[in-house]
């Protein structure tokens, strides 16, 4: 059944050749890999199955997430050599690719891991892939750093989650997360000390999700990085790290047996945090990537709100807005890599005017960004209403004054989130400058993918049950 | 083909004829986007005469009652356990809809029109233009409280780029403040709509749904839902319907505007382009008032009636501090945004009112003011134009260097003042007579509200008789010069043609008030009677 990501992996050993090959035989690789997920429905009609000894779980929303990565990081590799900065890298760029395979392999893992040795694995294996794509380019001390950092927090953040794990399992004996009887056994263990270890695993996978308190790498990092990287890593492996997380959390909240501290409370107060320190934190930024980069811990703490509530329609809610605000963010970098290729712009300032040089670009990130704050008629938008309608679903029956203050946030911080989002508009249309002709060199690859890709937002805006009918 | 899905979606047609066409054409663009609007103006002038009037055609909270009624499954989601989650394009109108639908479409030509000022990236303007027109409509018509939802939102975008890039000098700072304080104000009420569709559920169908003339009707609600009537539940200690009627009501307030939610108004004016204005103060100021019949009095009818002094209140308080602020001002454009706040609060004095005289009165108050401050509006446009200044000590008898721009001036002015024989007069007689009446009918507004109002009318005529002794009369004296007085020539026929038939309607609508009445009556008769059975 895993089968797949090993032929994946061979492909790539004896592709190391040139560059272009190794494109296509990850791509080629990436929609069998798809194929095989679609496959892969027609085993859970009947249920969900464990694989590999109860290392894995395959269910339904687990392939879906697949499916959605897989799709997102097709997207990715051909972004990669479509940057200027990354595609002059002087050792080429099919090692890129052999690390990307091989993240990828990790992301699938992790979403289906509900073993804590797997969960471990898998994490470390997607962060070592990511430590190496970060400093793949580092041209300046800038980037130097910023891969440095990363490592190290990563390094800190997996050893606390180590950590964690060996407490968990020496509390409860078992290493399986999903089980009743695991958390029957957490139980009898003094709660202080199971809920110590169980915030210490948190912690590791919110490095992952970059959730406040640990988001304090994603900005130097995503700024550093080269953008497709940026791209890479701010969608990708946060998708899986939910699914993580929504394969983790279920023992703890809905069984009723855990004693330690509410997580369910725990959660909502970090995405409230999340939510008000990324929007914030946002609009004092000038550099386009950076900008992107808090408001996507922004969007990390609204994403919490569906893993808080957890019913079927949450998860659901919940893969929607990820694949929206992943493509949404994709696009948005993608234009970011065409504006700095073609003007050579990064910070907001520089886009002034160009609006109406790059005409079909610009209207393209306009709709991105709308998306991205969530008005209609993009699929941001219903992203937003689905987790809306889910979190009130669910506080119509429990009333919890903590869903009520997320919602009330989650609308609050979309009105902050507009004042920076907007920047960008304003300064490609609303500011006029004076601009000199450039010798633009047309990447079109870029432009047409993000045309694709905004036609896509609104098409889901308009009708969001070609895809959530589905999930 | 249903009339008013037409009626909607026209724009969108014409803007993709726009948007495929190459630039060279650019100066077609124009015509393309009048016909657009004339084609509109027709068809709604048909819907307005073939509007059935009678007992039965009510509407309100009966759904067989709406008429050029369409109605499609649009968004239909299996939520499992949720049962399933039930969006419909619905449109409909009723005798609240359709005079304001007639306006609209009027105000929108007049619009266009003067959109020949425009003269830099025309495909843009006039792209957006198109937008902006398909958003307005839709939001007269949508009976659906999504598909409304989406249609006040997508208002948002073109206007912020409207104003900001063929806006005046400070239009960056404009924009934004429009866009973030009407944003402010829809994201809650997006939290609301979705408490409202969770609360109610589809008798028919048994799915929840975002039907609004389901949600008028108490017993669809599900007893443990948030909104239901007869669960009293709370929001962080507050009762849940009264959170949900004051959510609804700042985002109405804040597109009406009422004071003191009303600061992006004069920016937004000052800083737009006169087809830009035109919109804003004859259409989306409309959109606030229709949305507190609609939905704040709809769906959340006791609560309105418990509020309604504080309705009222807020009224008085637009009507007098719109109308000081009048006075003050040294820009003609900003203050005739200011004397928009104050006959915005007429609008809600009515309303609050909950008389039939009140309601009607509010309803023609907005259909007269959308007609009024487009001329005005436009009557700034024209002096701007020419010499590109608007301060009111920098002109001096006007009239006799533009005898005709000064007739159609004091028209204008004298219409918006409440002369009997126009129409605001008949607006402003009837919402101060439904509030002289409330007292002894239903008990809900005190007599000095009324009296609040009719001081309000009085300065209402000092604002404008003073600009017209301090811009047109007395001996010529121009800031600018003998530049000036060569820049300012008389209305030339585009300007005629555009101000005369605003001038006829006006003086129609005084003299026929009937012509509106009669369509809003059976109506605003069924609102009154629901407000009373709550």
């Amino acid at each position: 059944m895993l089968l797949f990501i090993i032929v994946l992996i061979t492909d790539l050993i004896f592709g190391k050749r040139s560059t272009k090959l190794c494109r296509t035989i990850a791509c080629a690789g990436l929609v069998l890999v798809m194929f095989k997920d679609l496959q892969q429905v027609a085993l859970i009609l009947d249920g969900s199955h464990f694989i590999f000894s109860n290392m894995l779980l395959l269910s339904r929303s687990n392939i879906f997430f697949k499916l959605i990565i897989d799709l997102l990081s097709f997207m990715l590799l051909l972004y990669f050599t479509w940057d200027n900065k990354l595609n002059g890298h002087q050792k080429g760029l099919s090692d890129l690719y052999s690390i990307a395979m091989a993240s990828i392999f990790g992301l699938h893992l992790m979403v289906m891991a509900v073993n804590l040795l797997a969960i471990y694995l898998a994490i470390e294996m997607v962060s070592i892939a990511s430590y190496l794509m970060v400093a793949y380019r580092t041209e300046n001390a800038f980037s130097t750093e910023a891969g440095l950092k990363y490592v190290l927090f990563g390094a800190a953040s997996s050893a606390i989650m180590l950590y964690g794990i060996s407490l968990l399992y020496g509390f409860s004996g078992s290493l399986d997360v999903i089980f009743q009887r695991n958390i029957i056994e957490l139980s009898k263990v003094n709660p202080v000390s199971s809920s110590f270890a169980v915030i210490l695993v948190l912690i590791g996978i919110g490095f992952k999700l970059s959730f406040v308190p640990a988001h304090f790498w994603v900005p130097d990092v995503y700024q550093g990085a080269s953008t497709p990287v940026t791209a890479y890593l701010s969608t990708v492996p946060k998708i899986a790290a939910f699914a993580l997380l929504i394969n983790f959390l279920p023992p703890f909240i809905l069984s009723g047996k855990w004693t330690g501290f509410d997580i369910g409370i725990a959660l909502s107060i970090v995405g409230i945090i999340t939510m008000i320190a990324g929007n914030f934190a946002a609009v004092m930024q000038t550099n386009v990537k950076r900008m992107l980069a808090y408001s996507s811990i922004g969007h990390t703490g609204f994403a919490l709100m569906a893993v808080v509530v957890l019913t079927l329609q949450g998860v659901s809610a919940l893969t929607y807005y990820l694949l929206v605000y992943a493509l949404a963010n994709i696009a948005a970098l993608m234009l970011a890599t065409y504006f700095a290729n073609e003007a050579d712009a990064e910070d907001v300032d520089s886009y002034k005017g160009l609006g109406l040089k790059y005409p079909i670009a610009s209207v393209c990130f306009v709709i991105v960004l709308i998306s991205l704050t969530g008005l209609p008629v993009t699929a941001g938008f219903t992203g937003k209403l689905f987790v809306f309608s889910a979190v009130y679903s669910v506080y119509q029956q429990t009333h919890s004054i903590w869903l009520m203050l997320l919602m009330v946030t989650g609308a609050l911080t979309t009105v902050v989130s507009l004042f920076y989002y907007i920047k960008i508009p304003l300064n490609l249309f609303l500011k006029r400058k004076e601009i000199s002709e450039i010798d633009s060199n047309k990447s079109y690859n870029v432009l047409i993918l993000s045309i694709i890709i905004s036609f896509l937002l609104i098409l889901l805006g308009i009708f969001p049950d070609l895809v959530l009918r589905y999930l | 083909m249903n009339i008013l899905t037409l009626l909607i979606f026209i724009p969108v047609l014409f803007g993709f004829i726009i948007m495929l066409l190459p630039s060279s054409l650019r100066s077609s663009f124009k015509y393309i986007t009048l016909l657009a609007t004339l084609l509109q103006l027709g068809m709604s002038i048909w819907i307005y005469l073939h509007f059935k009037t009678g007992v039965a055609y009510g509407g309100i909270n009966h759904e067989d009652q709406f008429q050029f009624v369409q109605k499609l499954p649009w968004i239909s989601l299996n939520l499992g356990s949720m049962g399933k989650m039930q969006i419909d394009y619905f449109v409909g109108i009723d005798g609240i809809s359709i005079t304001l639908l007639v306006m609209t479409s009027l105000v929108l030509v007049i619009a266009a029109l003067s959109s020949w000022e425009i003269k830099s990236n025309l495909k843009g303007f006039f792209l957006l233009f198109l937008l902006l027109d398909m958003a307005v409509m839709g939001v007269f018509c949508s009976l659906d409280f999504f598909l409304f939802y989406l249609f006040y939102e997508l208002m948002l975008l073109p206007l912020y780029f409207l104003i900001g890039m063929w806006g005046g000098a400070r239009r960056e700072y404009a924009a934004i403040k429009f866009f973030l304080y009407t944003l402010f104000g829809s994201v809650f009420m997006l939290l609301v709509m979705v408490g409202l569709y969770l609360s109610v559920t589809d008798p028919a169908t048994g799915n929840h749904t975002f039907n609004m003339v389901q949600m008028m009707n108490p017993a669809n609600y599900s007893a443990q839902s948030i909104f239901s009537i007869a669960g009293h539940q709370t929001i962080l200690g507050m009762p849940a319907r009264t959170v949900g009627f004051v959510v609804l009501f700042i985002a109405f307030a804040i597109k009406v505007p009422v004071v003191p939610l009303h600061t992006w108004l004069p920016d937004a004016h000052v800083e737009a382009p006169t087809p830009v204005s035109i919109i804003l103060a004859g259409i989306l100021l409309k959109i606030g008032g229709y949305g507190i019949i609609r939905i704040c009095l709809g769906i959340f009818p006791e609560v309105a009636t418990t509020g309604a002094f504080w309705l009222g209140l807020l009224g008085v308080i637009s009507i007098l501090y719109g109308a000081f602020n009048a006075l003050a001002q040294r820009d003609l454009k900003r203050m005739i945004a200011y004397s928009s706040v104050s006959h915005m609060g007429f609008v809600l004095l009515g309303i609050a009112s909950q008389t039939a005289e009140g309601i009607s009165g509010a309803v023609m108050q907005m259909v007269s003011h959308g007609f009024l401050s487009t001329m005005l509006f436009f009557l700034v446009g024209v002096l701007y134009n020419r010499v590109h200044d608007r301060g009111i000590y920098h002109f001096r008898g006007l009239g006799n260097l533009m005898p005709k721009y000064t007739a159609f001036v004091m028209i204008a002015f004298f219409a918006s003042l409440g002369l009997p024989g126009f129409s605001a007069f008949v607006a402003e007689a009837f919402t101060l007579a439904g509030a002289f009446k409330s007292p002894t009918v239903n008990d809900l507004l005190p007599y000095w509200m009324a009296v609040c109002g009719a001081v309000g009318l009085l300065l209402g005529a000092a604002y404008f008789l003073w600009t017209l002794q301090r811009m047109f009369f007395g001996a010529e004296s121009l800031k600018g010069g003998a530049v000036w007085k060569t820049a300012l020539t008389d209305l030339n026929l585009r300007e005629k043609l555009t101000l005369a038939p605003l001038a006829l309607i006006a003086i129609a609508l005084g003299i026929m008030p009937s012509l509106v009445f009669d369509k809003i009556n059976d109506s605003v008769l069924s609102l009154i009677q629901f407000l009373q059975l709550k």
